[in-house]
Formats: structure tokens, sequence, C-alpha cells
């Protein structure tokens, strides 16, 4: 970590009153995110087509993690704003104690407070964890579970290296349902390789059984320093090509959208009512914590990023200093806001936007972004842009790239 | 500045193949005489361009004078003409070697001689040169100097009774190299008081004093401030600046018949003091110059475009400026269909190519798409009129042609015995003609093909070296032209010819050309907006067609808060991808398609 990058903010004083910070706007009450993500970067087993920085974790190990996590908290910027959003993700957050569970979101309380009806969701894979785990989970406050499901494959969930079968899946849905958590996702992947669309369709057949309130369906993204990565070519045998995995996108959205979900983001589906509340932070580009290994935050509108390496985060933490980068300027925000909000349905009001950076910044990118309303991604309609389902979310990336 | 008699030079080059040690040789030579000290070395002196130390070889020759007190007891001069190690370079090897009176043969113990070594050995006896065969590496645990002595002895006829046994990297032998040098290369002919005779061994470019010109005098001298002449060029120039190289450049006054040297005379490009050229004094001239002046012929062309066409005016700059340093490479200014303005380049060889490509790059920030390399074909039309064609874009049509050649090379290759077959395989693939096969050693095989250049030039080197795991050498060199069966093969994208995309074949070879080509175009251009077809076609008739299906959806499935950062550099890698694209009618084409030719694997 760079030195000179670094400002401290001692964790006892209210940070808007310390000199180093930077400008903050007085129209707001406050700037402070109401929305954190808590980074659990262990892992029963590695999946051959997960990049991110995930560590098989020993008992010993997680407990250590725990405890600093605990102290980065301790002197993290916060005005007891109350948090409206908490999420465990991971690696695989299930693989913690109850009782670790329970210290974390007991410190969140202590230090940013949380308010009444705070979603409090969990990312968990089948097989890590009982009825009596996941009932402590419940009365330590989690509200929203993320199962990581993937496919209703046992060869497909092999090849992709994952730490449990067909049959862990419908054990630990039965669990989440006998407990009667209304509010749960179940994550899914579509384009694996040897995958067809038959098989692609009987999994969306199972999800439709299980009747979840909200599901994720993520296109696989090969990536390079993977054993993916090493082994399969994008659009090459035995990946499907993509003429197949778009079939399959298309496939999906009339399947849910048939059921009952609404299509609200490029991968997201939910019962009306049950949208991630937490994503939906990131995707208004809205301010959050980032906290633990390799997380991002995006706090007094500046993105900082935690050491991506365990043992450089548990030395980063030992300084006992909360992490302070530039700022993103205004024109970096408004392109943010639209990279993010073009991802939902509802699309991005285009009052909101000017209010926020003033009309003619937002004139010049709706003229920046004209070929993508040509090529028929983008609409502009009753003050509001958004991208055309479903060849606009198809094409997403050349509606960006325009902007970036 | 020591005057030395003539009786007491000695002037020599090193001949060895790559990595036989004839840097670390140089280098050690250059310490142990005190030439260069040891705080001054840095490693492998006399290789000072990036490239040429990064492929381990040596393109631009150089030369140091080092001084050497003998065990006789007298203080000589000793010259080393350090030569290029490649086959591209023949004409330059034999010029250096014709400005020396002995040679090391210097081989590696554990490996034996190879082609390129075997190669310029003839050379430096048609030169008559004494040579002195040296065994390098000699403390490997690999070295079998007695095996490795047999083979020189069997390919090449040199008695290796006196050979040295030496490890330049462990100074064993190197005094004894030195002796040898004294007491066997002989002292040139004392022609001090006859007309200037000096021949250029090598000339570089410098921005502040114009062309350095390397040179031996071979009879006569020269002195600081003489009005000269280049007896084949005609240029006439005065001397500003006389000096020698031990090895950096040390002015003297005057130099004299069996000395080598440097000027400096305000000469603005290397074409004006070509290598081989022969330097003479305007006031006394000799009568004729050295024998054995060639002009530089390009035997490999391609086309230079920069991906950005605003480049161009760069682009030509650069090869102005590549040229004043290089005289073998030429140029001229060519427009495509497909590729927009750029130059038609023309090089003595695939190294000299890829060198001349790599340092527009890397010294002067271009970005190139470089079309398939082509030899010069000969074309005699039906009403008698021959042209030569270099570009495959530029061939007449059918109707009009009378007959196509093309050159031929004598390709000679060594290896060991087990490779014979699938090199012959290789060479007949090619459109080889089977010349000759020598027992060499009873591992080691000569085997001689008469090979189109055209099939030498695409990846027949890395082939050789693949087929026989590395242990093959070759060189070749050019035979003259025969008549071919050739046709233009045609791609078409999207209905469009793509002039740069072009290549003459074999008629015989043509339909199965097209096949890999498509396929492999297939391969490599990304899908687009819409379908494109990709055809290969001669003159009218299609023979192969693939299709790039429509790009169908581009997307990050994926996006969470940490990820934005992330995303925003994956859509600029995907942003600077497409900027390294030809746009090539409505298709962006990577750089890679035009060079695909080369890379068809059957």
């Amino acid at each position: 970590m760079d030195k000179a990058s670094l400002a401290i903010i001692p964790a006892d004083i209210p940070p808007t009153k310390s000199a180093t910070l930077p400008q903050i706007s007085t129209e707001q009450p406050s700037i402070l995110p109401t929305a954190a993500y808590l980074h659990i970067p262990f892992c029963q087993t590695h999946c051959r087509y997960c990049d991110f920085a995930v560590t098989i974790g020993t008992e010993d190990l997680i407990e250590k993690y725990v405890q600093y996590l605990l102290q980065e908290i301790a002197f993290t910027p916060t005005e007891l704003q109350g948090l409206e959003t908490v999420y465990f993700g991971g690696g695989t957050p299930s693989l913690l104690s109850s009782n670790q569970l329970e210290r974390l979101i007991d410190a969140l309380s202590k230090r940013f407070g949380i308010s009444a009806n705070a979603e409090i969701s969990l990312e968990a894979n089948p097989g890590t964890f009982d009825r009596a785990k996941l009932q402590a989970y419940q009365r330590a406050g989690i509200n929203r579970l993320s199962l990581g499901v993937q496919a209703f494959q046992d060869h497909l969930l092999r090849l992709c290296g994952r730490s449990h079968g067909v049959a862990e899946v419908y054990a630990s849905v039965k669990i989440i349902q006998e407990l009667g958590f209304d509010n749960f996702n179940l994550d899914l992947i579509f384009g694996l390789p040897e995958q067809s669309l038959a098989d692609w369709e009987a999994s969306l057949q199972a999800v439709l059984a299980i009747a979840p309130t909200h599901v994720s369906l993520y296109d696989l993204i090969i990536e390079e320093n993977t054993p993916f990565g090493r082994l399969y070519q994008t659009d090459r045998p035995p990946l499907p090509t993509d003429e197949e995995t778009v079939e399959m996108y298309l496939k999906t959205i009339e399947v849910l959208g048939n059921a009952g979900y609404e299509h609200y983001e490029i991968a997201n589906f939910a019962r009306p009512g049950y949208q991630c509340k937490h994503n939906r932070v990131y995707w208004k580009n809205q301010p959050y914590y980032g906290l633990g290994v390799g997380a991002t935050g995006y706090v007094y509108k500046q993105r900082v990023e935690r050491p991506r390496n365990l043992y450089e985060y548990f030395t980063w933490v030992e300084t006992g200093q909360f992490t302070v980068t530039e700022s993103v300027t205004s024109q970096e925000e408004l392109t943010d806001t639209l990279l993010l909000g073009l991802r939902l349905t509802e699309g991005i009001m285009l009052e909101s936007l000017d209010k926020r950076f003033g009309k003619s910044l937002v004139a010049q990118m709706l003229h920046v972004l004209q070929p993508s309303i040509d090529s028929g991604y983008m609409q502009v309609i009753h003050e509001k842009m958004q991208l055309i389902v479903p060849q606009g979310f198809l094409f997403s990336n050349e509606v960006f790239a325009l902007l970036t | 500045m020591t005057d030395v008699p003539v009786s007491r030079i000695r002037n020599f080059s090193i001949i060895a193949h790559i990595d036989h040690g004839k840097s670390t040789l140089a280098d050690r030579l250059l310490q142990i005489t005190g030439t260069v000290s040891n705080r001054e070395m840095t490693a492998q002196f006399l290789d000072n361009m990036d490239i040429e130390r990064e492929r381990g070889i040596t393109i631009k020759l150089q030369a140091a004078r080092m001084e050497y007190t003998a065990k006789d007891g007298e203080m000589y001069i000793l010259n080393l003409i350090d030569t290029p190690g490649h086959v591209d370079f023949t004409y330059e090897v034999s010029r250096s070697l014709a400005a020396c009176e002995g040679a090391l043969l210097v081989v590696d113990a554990s490996q034996g001689v190879e082609a390129q070594t075997l190669a310029n050995v003839y050379l430096a006896l048609e030169n008559d040169l004494e040579i002195i065969p040296v065994l390098n590496k000699i403390d490997l645990p690999g070295a079998e100097p007695e095996r490795v002595i047999e083979e020189i002895e069997e390919m090449i006829g040199l008695d290796c009774t006196d050979a040295i046994r030496a490890s330049a990297k462990e100074g064993i032998g190197i005094l004894d190299i030195l002796e040898s040098i004294v007491q066997k290369v002989p002292p040139p002919k004392d022609t001090v008081s006859e007309p200037l005779q000096a021949l250029i061994f090598d000339s570089y470019y410098d921005a502040y004093r114009g062309v350095i010109v390397y040179f031996r005098v071979m009879s006569g001298s020269v002195r600081q401030g003489d009005k000269i002449r280049f007896m084949v060029s005609g240029k006439e120039f005065e001397i500003d600046e006389l000096g020698v190289l031990k090895p950096n450049q040390v002015r003297v006054s005057e130099l004299h018949a069996g000395e080598v040297g440097y000027i400096a005379a305000s000469i603005r490009a290397v074409q004006d003091a070509r290598v081989g050229d022969t330097i003479t004094q305007v006031s006394r001239p000799a009568a004729q110059p050295l024998a054995g002046y060639q002009e530089a012929t390009p035997m490999v062309f391609c086309g230079l475009y920069p991906t950005d066409s605003d480049q161009f005016e760069e682009l030509r700059e650069a090869l102005d400026k590549l040229s004043l340093n290089d005289a073998a490479l030429h140029f001229e200014p060519e427009s495509s269909g497909a590729l927009g303005f750029g130059f038609r380049c023309g090089f003595l060889g695939l190294l000299h190519m890829e060198v001349v490509q790599e340092r527009l790059e890397r010294e002067y920030d271009l970005d190139l798409v470089t079309t398939a390399p082509s030899v010069v074909y000969r074309v005699t039309k039906t009403d008698g009129e021959v042209l030569e064609v270099q570009n495959p874009a530029d061939l007449p049509s059918a109707q009009v042609r009378e007959m196509i050649e093309e050159p031929y090379v004598r390709v000679e290759a060594i290896t060991p015995q087990e490779y014979v077959g699938t090199l012959m395989e290789l060479c007949q693939g090619r459109r080889g003609v089977f010349v000759d096969m020598r027992y060499l050693t009873p591992n080691r095989t000569s085997l001689v093909y008469e090979v189109p250049l055209a099939e030498v030039i695409t990846d027949f080197f890395d082939q050789l070296k693949s087929r026989s795991r590395g242990y093959a050498s070759m060189e070749y060199k050019l035979i003259g032209y025969r008549p071919g069966n050739l046709v233009r093969l045609d791609i078409l994208l999207n209905g469009e010819p793509v002039d740069s995309l072009s290549c003459i074949t074999h008629a015989d070879k043509a339909h199965e050309i097209g096949r890999l080509l498509t396929g492999k175009l297939k391969e490599l251009i990304p899908r687009q907006q819409f379908q494109v077809p990709i055809q290969a076609a001669i003159g009218a008739k299609v023979v192969a067609r693939e299709n790039i299906a429509p790009l169908r959806k581009n997307v990050l499935a994926k996006c969470y808060g940490g990820d934005i950062t992330r995303k925003k550099k994956l859509l600029e890698k995907q942003k600077k991808g497409k900027k390294r694209m030809k746009n090539v009618g409505s298709v962006e084409v990577p750089q890679e398609a035009f060079m695909a030719v080369l890379k068809l694997e059957s």
C-alpha cells in the first residue's frame, strides 16, 4: 500500500471533523453509506471457473480473519447513520460459525446501527450448513439467503469442481424453507462446458418447482487465470456456442417471465417486492462500505480497495487506518451511474441525472450514446433512458463501450 | 597510438554457430588483452543492439583492436573483425572475412558443426584464410572433443591436431588462442607504398557525425583530412575523423596497410558507403576497386501499413531513418484497397524483415500491420513483356500471362540421422527437389534440396527446428529462377476482395491452401455485428468458403459493487483491441490475419 495515499481517520473522532477528509456537500445530512458488504474469502474447494481470491479455510484461520474484520469495522468511519442493507458475500460465508456471524452483526450494529427492517443477506453453499446453524444465523439477524446452486446436473457440478451435488441442493433448500426464510435466492450459471439447452431448461424447471423469491442467472465468463481459462476458449467446444448461450438466456427470460418473475436486471429476476435491496445500491451508484480482504467500497465518493491477499490484508488492518484515495470526478460519477444504472430494466430517470450532474453534461452523454439508440439497443422515452430487452442487454457492452 | 609494422598486425574473425560462444570468447579476448577493463565490461560487448542481445545473435558487425605482447616478447596488434551470424547476411560476412587473414573456427565441444558454420568456413576458405579450430565449452560435462574433432576433420577436411580446447566462460585456453593467432595467422602484405585501397566491411549512421565507415586498409595509407573517393558509388568526401576501434572509437592521425579503423566524413546515408566498396585517395587513386562488391538484392518483400492511418508520415520518417543505417532495406510507398497507404519493403531475408519490424514498433512506437512476405516473381506476358512482381496483388491476370518464374534456393540442412526422414518429408512437401544426401559422420547427415524461396520464407525454418527437436541447422543460397505452375489465390471478405490477403501459390496446392486459409481466417477474425462470408478464389472461381457467424452478444453477466472498476478496465481493453484492428470495408480484421498464410497447418 502506498503510504502517500493514506490518511488517518482516528476511529473515535467523527470523521467529518477531520482536516484530512475531502469536502463534503452540505446539502445532504450524511453521505456515509447505509449499505455494507462483508467479504468472507473461504471455500471448501476452489471452483474451476472462479478467479476470486479464495482460501481453503481452517478453523483457526477463519477465526483470525473474523477478528481482523472486527478490527476493520472498528476503525471504519461512521455517524451511526444506521445500515439499511448488509451483505455477507464470498467465498462461502456459510463457513462462518453462528457465533462468528453473531459477533460480526453485533459489531456492525454497534458501530453503524442497523435499521429495524434492514435486509441482511448471506451467501451459502449447499452442504455447508445444517438446520441448527441456519437457525442460529436467523436468530443473529439474517433474513435473506442466497444459495449457490449453479446447476441441477451432477455431472456439470463435478465439472465445475463444486463441493456439492444435486442432492445437497435439495437438502439445503428444504432446511431454508422449513425455517421459514421467505426471502431467498438461487444462483445458477449457464454456458457451462458440456451443458446443453435441455440441461438448462431442466434447471429452470427445477427452479420453478422450488419457487424462490429471487433468481440470479449468470452467463459463464471464462477468466484467464482459472482452470477453465486454461482449458476452454469462449465459443469453442465443449463450451456451448454463442448462439446456444443466447438461446439459453432468451429461454430464461421466457420461462421466468411466464412464471411471474420480474426481470429487473441483466442477470436478476425477482418476485414483485423481492428485488435485492443491497445490490440495487450498487446499480444506483450509491455509497457502500466494502469490508474484508479484496473488498471494494465506495465511501466519500472514493473507490477504496482492500488488499486482495489475505496476509497483506492482515498487515493493512494492523496499521489501523482507513484508506483514502482520490474522489471520482463528476464525469466519472456520471459514467459509472450510467454503466450501472442501465443494467436495471427500469432504466434511469433523466430528471434525476440532470439534478445530479447538470443538464449539459447529461445532454453530452446522450449524444455519445446516440449510436446505441440507432442500433436499437437503447431508448429514451417518458424522460427515461433504458436498454431494450433483450437486445440491449445482450449487447450492453457495446452500449457501455461508448461511455468509456 | 603505437605505430606497429605490418609484420606485427594480425586480422582475424570468429566463425561460430549461434550459442556456440562467439560473443563470450570475444569478450574474454578483450579482457585478457586489457583492451576493456573488467569494470567496463558489459556482457557481450560486441553485440550492442538490444534486439541482437535479446536474440543472442549478431546482426551488425563490429571490430576491436587489441594490443597483445606475445611469448616472443613482441607487441602485436590483433584486430578482431566480428561477423554477423545469420544466413540473411552472407554478403556482409564474406566482406568482413575478406578483411582478414585468419579466422577462429569456434565449435561447441558438446554440439558439433552446424550448417551455418560450415557455410561460413567455406566463405573463409574462398578468401584463403588461415583457420584455427577452437573447441569451446570444454568444461561442460557433455563435452566430447574427440568426436567433434573427428567431425571437423571429416566435414571440412581441416587438420585438427593443434585444435585448441577452451572454455570462454571459464577462461580456459584463451592465451593459447592469442598465441596461435600470432603464430599461425599470416601478417598482411606490406603494401604501404602503393595507392590507397581500403575495404569497407561495415558502416552505420550516427546522428551527429553522419555515416561512420569501418574499413580495413588493404594497401597504401590514409590520413586525417585526406580527400577520399568511394570507387563504386563515385562519391567523394573529406575525412573529418580517422580512428581505430578499441572497441570504442579512438582518434588517430594515420592508418596504413593492414590496419583496421573507421572514418567519419559527413556522409549522409549508408547507401553512399556500401559494404564492399573501396575507399581510395582522390589525389592518388588506385587503378581499380577491390573485387567482390555486390549490390544488396532484397529477396523477401512485404507490405508495412500503420494500423492507424494517421501514422503514415511517421512510418515514412522511421523507414527513412532506419535506411540511413541499413543499405539493404528497400521501401517504396504503395496503397492497398484494404489497408490504405503504406510501404512495400524489401529485405535480405526473414530475419532482416523481423528485425526491421521490431525496431519500427519498439524504437519508433508504431503499430503496424504486416502482410505475409512474398518473393519476387518474374512474369512473362503474352506480349513478351517481362515484369518483376513483388506484390501478389500486382500479378497480371491469367489471360495475359505466358509464364511465371520464381526464385529457387539451395537448402543445406545438417541433422542427426534420426530426423532425416521427417526433414525429407518437409522438403518434399515444400516442392523441394532432392539433390544430395551425405553421411558426414556416423550420426550426422547433410541433406541438400532445391526449394522455391517462397516455400522457405513461410515457416520452413520453424518446421525444421521443431521436427528435429532443435538439432538440425540449415542455410540457403539463391540459385536462380525457374518456371512454375503458379496461380494467385484471392481472399474475399464479405464479398470484397482483400488485396493484402492475396498470395501466389502452386496450382496443385491452391485448393488446400484456400481451405486452410479460410479456416484460419475464420478463427482469427472475431465475430462482427453481421455475418461475414470468407471466400478463397482463383480468378472468378471460388475454391473454398467459410462463414463468420454474426456477433450474438457482448455482455458482462455479473456486475456488482466492486466490479465497476474492473468492468471499466475490461471495456477499455476491448476498445484497445478494436483500435489495433484494421477496418477492411466494414469488417474489423486483426493484425494476425494478414500473416495467417504463414500459420497454416495441414
